[in-house]
C-alpha cells in the first residue's frame, strides 16, 4: 500500500479553512457548526424511541416548535457534508481505514472509554456555551464576538489544565 | 451591501445544498490539516505539535480579514454578518462551557467538529466521541430546568471586541493579525524547544507557505485600514437620502414590530421627559458621536425625532435605513397624543377605519384604556417554619 499523502502545511490549511468560513458568511450569513447538528441528531434518535419524553422536555421540544421534522435543519445537512468531505479527503489521501487512534500504552477499550467520556463532557459544554470550537470559537472568533473569544481562551485553558492527567493516553 | 443574498438564504433547497457543500469543504480541509487524528490534536496540549493553534488562528484571521475587506469595498456589512452569525454573549456559561469543552477535548482527543472528521475517516474513537457528544447534549437537555438560571447569566447581548474597544473593525483586525503572527512565531519556538527536550528532530516548517500566508494577511490588513481612510466610503454617506415616515406609519410599525425600530429622539431632554414616543431613546445632538452609530448592526430602522427634521451628519453613518418623522415631533403629538376629533355621522368607511386606528393609538400611547377590573385576592398563607440553627444571627 502507498504511504498516505502528507498533511497540508498548517498555515495553508488554516487559510483554506478561513476561505470556507468566509464563503459561509457571505453566502449564508452564518458560520460553521458541529455540536448543534449533533444535538439535533441525538434528539431525533431519542424522539424515535421516546417521543413523549422529548415533547415533555422543554429544551428538546423547543427544537420541534417550528418544524416537527428534527433533521430538516441547516446544521444537520452541514454535518452530513462534513462527513462526506472528511471521507473523500481521507480516501483520496490513502488514510481511509478503520482503526483506533491511541498511544502505545493504552488499550483499545480504555481509549474508547476516554473518547466517549470526553464526548459527554463536550456535549454538555457545547450546549452550555451555545456552540463548540466550530460554531463558537472559529465562527464567533472571526466576527470578533467577545463571548466567543472568552470561550476560545477557556477551551485552551481547560485543555492545558487537565492534559497532564490524561497523558497516558498518548505516550 | 450585496452579500448575503436574502432570496437565496430564504430558499430552503438552496440553503440545504449550500449546507452540504460548505460542510463538505469544512470536513475536507479539517481532514487535510490532520484533524482526523486524536494524537495530532492532543499534541497541542503537550506543546509538541501546535497545529491546532496555527490552523485555527490562520482560519480566524483569513475569514475576519476577508469580511473587513469585503465590507470596505461595500460588498457586505461586517456588522450585519456579525449580527446574523454570532450568538449573544452570555459571559459565565461561555467561560465555564469553554473550560469544560477544553477538558472534554483533551480527554477524548477531539472537539465535536473534528470527531466527525475522525469518524468519517474510519477512526472508531472519533465515532465514540460523537456518541458521547450526543449523549452529553441530551443530558444537558434533561437538566436544563435546573441549569437555566446559569445558562442565562452574564447576558451582555451581542457584544463585539470593536464595540468594547470602540474602534473600527479594521483596527481590531490589525490587532488580531499582529497577535496571531506573534503567536505563530512563539508556537514554532515552543515546538523547537520541545523537540530538543525530547531529543527529536523538530518537524520542518517550510518558509515559502509561511511567507505567502503571512504576506497575504499583512496585505489584507493594510488594505482594510486603507479602505477605512479613503473617502469613497464617506461619500455615499454624505449623499444618503433620508426617507420620511408619516406619524400613522410609525404608529403602525411601533405596534406591529417595535423590535425592528430604533427611535432616536434628539430634542432636548426636558421636552423629551415631558412628552415622547413610547420606547424611544433620547440623545442631545452633541452626544451623538458617543453613541457609536456607525458600528451598530443596522438591522433596525433608525427613526430620528427632531423638531425641525434636520439630520445631523453623525446619524448618517448609521448602517441601516434612516427615517425622519414627517412633520417632526409635533406631527406625532397631533396624531397620537391628542384625542382624535369626533367623527361626523357622514364619515366614509375609510375615515371610520382611520378614526378607529387613531383612537386605538391614542389610547395605547396615552394610557387612556379603561383600567382592568381590580384583582380578587387569592392564595393561602402558611406561616414559615422557623429555621433552626445556622446563620450569623444564630
Amino acid at each position: 500500500m502507498n504511504t498516505p499523502t502528507k498533511f497540508w502545511n498548517p498555515y495553508l490549511a488554516g487559510f483554506a479553512l478561513g476561505l470556507v468560513l468566509l464563503a459561509s458568511f457571505l453566502v449564508m450569513g452564518k458560520g460553521l457548526g458541529a455540536s448543534g447538528g449533533v444535538n439535533r441528531v441525538a434528539v431525533f434518535a431519542l424522539d424515535t424511541v421516546a417521543p413523549n419524553h422529548v415533547d415533555n422536555t422543554p429544551y428538546m421540544a423547543r427544537l420541534k416548535s417550528g418544524n416537527p421534522n428534527l433533521l430538516d435543519s441547516y446544521f444537520v445537512f452541514e454535518i452530513l457534508g462534513v462527513f462526506l468531505g472528511g471521507s473523500v479527503s481521507a480516501f483520496a489521501a490513502g488514510r481511509l481505514k478503520r482503526g483506533v487512534i491511541r498511544g502505545p500504552n493504552i488499550t483499545v477499550g480504555k481509549r474508547l472509554m476516554f473518547a466517549v467520556t470526553g464526548g459527554v463532557i463536550m456535549g454538555v459544554a457545547a450546549r452550555l456555551a451555545r456552540g463548540c470550537t466550530s460554531g463558537q470559537a472559529l465562527t464567533g472568533g472571526a466576527i470578533l464576538s467577545v463571548g466567543s473569544w472568552v470561550f476560545m481562551l477557556s477551551v485552551f485553558a481547560g485543555g492545558y489544565a487537565v492534559a497532564y492527567f490524561v497523558r497516558r493516553q498518548w505516550t | 451591501m450585496t452579500f448575503p443574498f436574502s432570496t437565496l438564504i430564504n430558499h430552503s433547497e438552496f440553503s440545504l445544498i449550500a449546507a452540504v457543500v460548505l460542510g463538505f469543504f469544512f470536513g475536507f480541509v479539517l481532514e487535510r490539516a490532520g484533524f482526523g487524528r486524536a494524537t495530532k490534536l492532543a499534541g497541542q496540549f503537550y506543546l509538541n505539535d501546535m497545529t491546532v493553534f496555527k490552523v485555527m488562528f490562520s482560519a480566524i484571521v483569513t475569514a475576519m480579514l476577508g469580511l473587513v475587506v469585503a465590507d470596505g469595498i461595500g460588498l457586505t456589512s461586517f456588522s450585519a454578518i456579525a449580527t446574523s452569525a454570532a450568538s449573544t454573549t452570555y459571559m459565565w456559561p461561555m467561560l465555564v462551557g469553554g473550560l469544560l469543552l477544553g477538558v472534554g477535548f483533551i480527554v477524548s482527543g477531539y472537539c465535536p467538529g473534528t470527531s466527525l472528521v475522525a469518524a468519517s475517516s474510519g477512526n472508531i474513537d472519533g465515532l465514540f466521541t460523537i456518541v458521547g457528544v450526543g449523549i452529553g447534549s441530551l443530558v444537558f437537555g434533561e437538566f436544563y430546568p435546573s441549569l437555566e438560571s446559569f445558562y442565562l447569566s452574564g447576558d451582555v447581548g451581542q457584544f463585539y471586541l470593536y464595540q468594547w474597544l470602540n474602534v473600527p473593525q479594521a483596527v481590531v483586525a490589525v490587532g488580531v493579525v499582529l497577535m496571531a503572527i506573534g503567536g505563530f512565531v512563539g508556537a514554532e519556538m515552543v515546538e523547537k524547544m520541545m523537540a530538543q527536550k525530547n531529543h527529536q528532530r523538530p518537524e520542518p516548517s517550510p518558509k515559502t507557505p509561511k511567507r505567502l500566508v503571512f504576506a497575504t494577511f499583512a496585505g489584507a490588513a493594510t488594505l482594510g485600514l486603507f479602505l477605512l481612510l479613503i473617502p469613497t466610503k464617506t461619500q455615499p454617506i454624505e449623499a444618503r437620502s433620508v426617507a420620511t415616515l408619516s406619524a400613522e406609519t410609525l404608529a403602525k410599525r411601533l405596534l406591529d414590530e417595535p423590535w425592528k425600530l430604533f427611535v432616536l429622539d434628539i430634542r432636548n431632554r426636558a421636552d423629551f421627559e415631558n412628552k415622547r414616543i413610547a420606547g424611544s431613546q433620547q440623545s442631545d445632538p452633541d452626544n451623538l458621536k458617543n453613541l457609536g452609530l456607525a458600528y451598530r448592526s443596522g438591522t433596525q430602522d433608525l427613526v430620528l425625532i427632531t423638531t425641525d427634521n434636520t439630520v445631523p451628519p453623525e446619524v448618517l453613518h448609521y448602517p441601516g435605513n434612516i427615517y425622519t418623522l414627517a412633520g417632526g415631533f409635533s406631527a406625532w403629538q397631533t396624531f397620537a397624543l391628542e384625542k382624535p376629533k369626533a367623527l361626523s355621522p357622514l364619515a366614509t368607511a375609510t375615515e371610520r377605519a382611520a378614526y378607529a386606528f387613531q383612537s386605538a393609538v391614542y389610547a395605547k400611547m396615552t394610557g387612556t384604556v379603561a383600567a382592568p377590573p381590580p384583582p380578587v385576592a387569592t392564595g393561602t398563607f402558611k406561616p414559615p417554619t422557623k429555621r433552626k440553627g445556622g446563620g450569623c444571627d444564630g
